[in-house]
């Protein structure tokens, strides 16, 4: 078994914390609770009969990456980028933000770019706001509903260990 | 086994520590982070200070130390520079805390012959006994003990080894709050060059040494007389120089059970 390090982040409100919670204890609250600081807890899977330790992060959101402490993202393998489809003011900016992550992020970690609270847009919202954001998500998901949040982690997990050959 | 159960349901201490270390507001600390954005003020404040620490340093470190140190670059440096930090570090560690020791003992065999001429001359000496100092009754009233030692990877915070007298949290956790605990000050506080000592919790102190790779976290309880806390750190020093010499690339369960017998050897079964 090996042990990675993927850390959430994004701004604040756009869901990490209902994502790490519905990915690790399959729960989900309606109730905002701002994180501070950070929390870490971790969850094992198993990917093709090979079982890896994820250590999620699970960190206090920021209106931009630079705001967050850079040594949060040392040392982590997976860095999932989550915005709120509800809210433009999470990725109109998102090309920049994920340029800097890359670049303070480990050089070999792997970026995703999630697009969150897909239960709260119609088809016709998801079209708009794929026309006009600066860059793709990676993957669609709803932490109130799970669509995708398993996979999320499963897919991430899976290309970690690919390159961890 | 499809993904597995949560492996933690309550982390009430952890959350408790948490929130005693972090929720101080956040804009408290934006406040702090302020003043000392502000360069100029900060330097015009620090830089003195530095430089008279430099310049003691440099007219304090001693010929031979500085001799032995060279010495081991010269080994060393034959080998991969990743390497090097990891040797280097515990060694170096060592010298500049036994240097530390060695005048502070010099200092108080000083004040003690200060004191007994003074007491001879009045011809007191001899009528008191030395008083215990109040450290000394503390530690013999709550004897210090280890109840945790970490040895955890420095950037990302994966847990490389433990060694515990009891199973209660999940570790891998415990570990990863340490390391976002640290990086949280540390960034929080903008001190690069300093790092994190020592966190307090209740009844616990947790004693970090730091490395350049990797850090040592030793869970303590009792009361512990600053000689212990100098002997715990020197074993900590001792420990990495012999025994860890070469981080692997990947944390797996091979690697864990290697460094957690090698702590369990050093601080849980008496190692002399
Ligand atoms: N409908 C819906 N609500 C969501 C979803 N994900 C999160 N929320 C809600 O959005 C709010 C914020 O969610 P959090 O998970 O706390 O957001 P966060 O990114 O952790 O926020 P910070 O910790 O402040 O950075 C909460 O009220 C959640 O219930 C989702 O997929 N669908
Ligand atoms: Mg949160």
């Amino acid at each position: 078994m090996i042990s990675k390090k993927i850390i959430l982040t994004g701004s604040f409100g756009v869901g990490k914390t209902s994502l790490f919670n519905q990915f690790i204890y399959n729960r989900f609250d309606d109730k905002y609770l701002t994180t501070i600081g950070v929390k870490v807890n971790k969850k094992v899977i198993e990917i093709d009969g090979k079982e890896l330790s994820l250590l999620i992060w699970d960190i206090a959101g920021e209106v931009s990456q630079d705001k967050v402490p850079n040594s949060y993202f040392l040392g982590a393998s997976g860095i999932v980028f989550v915005f709120d489809l509800t809210r433009p003011s999470t990725y109109k900016n998102i090309a920049n933000e994920i340029k800097y992550l890359q670049e303070i992020g480990d050089p070999n970690s792997i970026i995703k770019v999630v697009a969150n609270k897909s239960d709260l847009v119609d088809e016709e919202k998801i079209n708009e706001v794929a026309a006009e954001i600066q860059r793709p998500w990676d993957v669609i998901t709803s932490a109130k509903t799970g669509e995708n949040v398993q996979e999320l982690f499963r897919e991430l997990g899976r290309e970690l260990i690919d390159a961890a050959e | 086994m499809r993904d597995s159960k949560p492996q933690v349901d309550s982390h009430q201490p952890l959350d408790r520590l948490r929130e005693i270390l972090l929720s101080e507001d956040r804009e408290a600390l934006q406040r702090i982070e302020q003043i000392l954005e502000n360069r100029e003020a900060l330097s015009e404040r620090v830089s003195p200070i530095v430089e008279e620490h430099l310049e003691f340093l440099r007219q304090n470190f001693p010929k031979e130390f500085r001799e032995v140190v060279d010495r081991q670059i010269d080994v060393k440096l034959k080998d991969s520079q990743d390497e090097i930090l990891n040797v280097i570090y515990p060694v170096l560690g060592r010298m500049i805390r036994k240097y530390i020791t060695h005048q502070f003992q010099m200092l108080k065999e000083n004040i003690d012959r200060q004191i007994k001429k003074t007491f001879s001359r009045q011809g007191i000496f001899g009528i008191f006994r030395r008083r215990k100092s109040s450290e000394e009754i503390l530690s013999e009233a709550d004897p210090m003990h280890i109840e945790e030692v970490y040895l955890i990877q420095r950037d990302s915070g994966l847990l490389l080894g433990i060694a515990s007298q009891q199973q209660t949290m999940d570790q891998d956790a415990v570990a990863g709050m340490f390391t976002a605990i640290k990086a949280f000050v540390e960034d929080a506080f903008r001190r690069e060059q300093e790092e994190l000592a020592s966190i307090e919790y209740e009844n616990y102190k947790i004693f970090i040494q730091n490395f350049p790779a990797y850090y040592l976290a030793v869970a303590i309880s009792g009361s512990v007389s600053a000689k212990e806390k100098d002997q715990l750190a020197s074993r900590l020093l001792r420990f990495a120089e012999e025994e860890v010499l070469q981080l692997p690339s990947e944390v797996t369960d091979t690697v864990r059970t290697g460094f957690s017998q090698k702590l369990e050897h050093w601080f849980f079964t008496d190692k002399t």
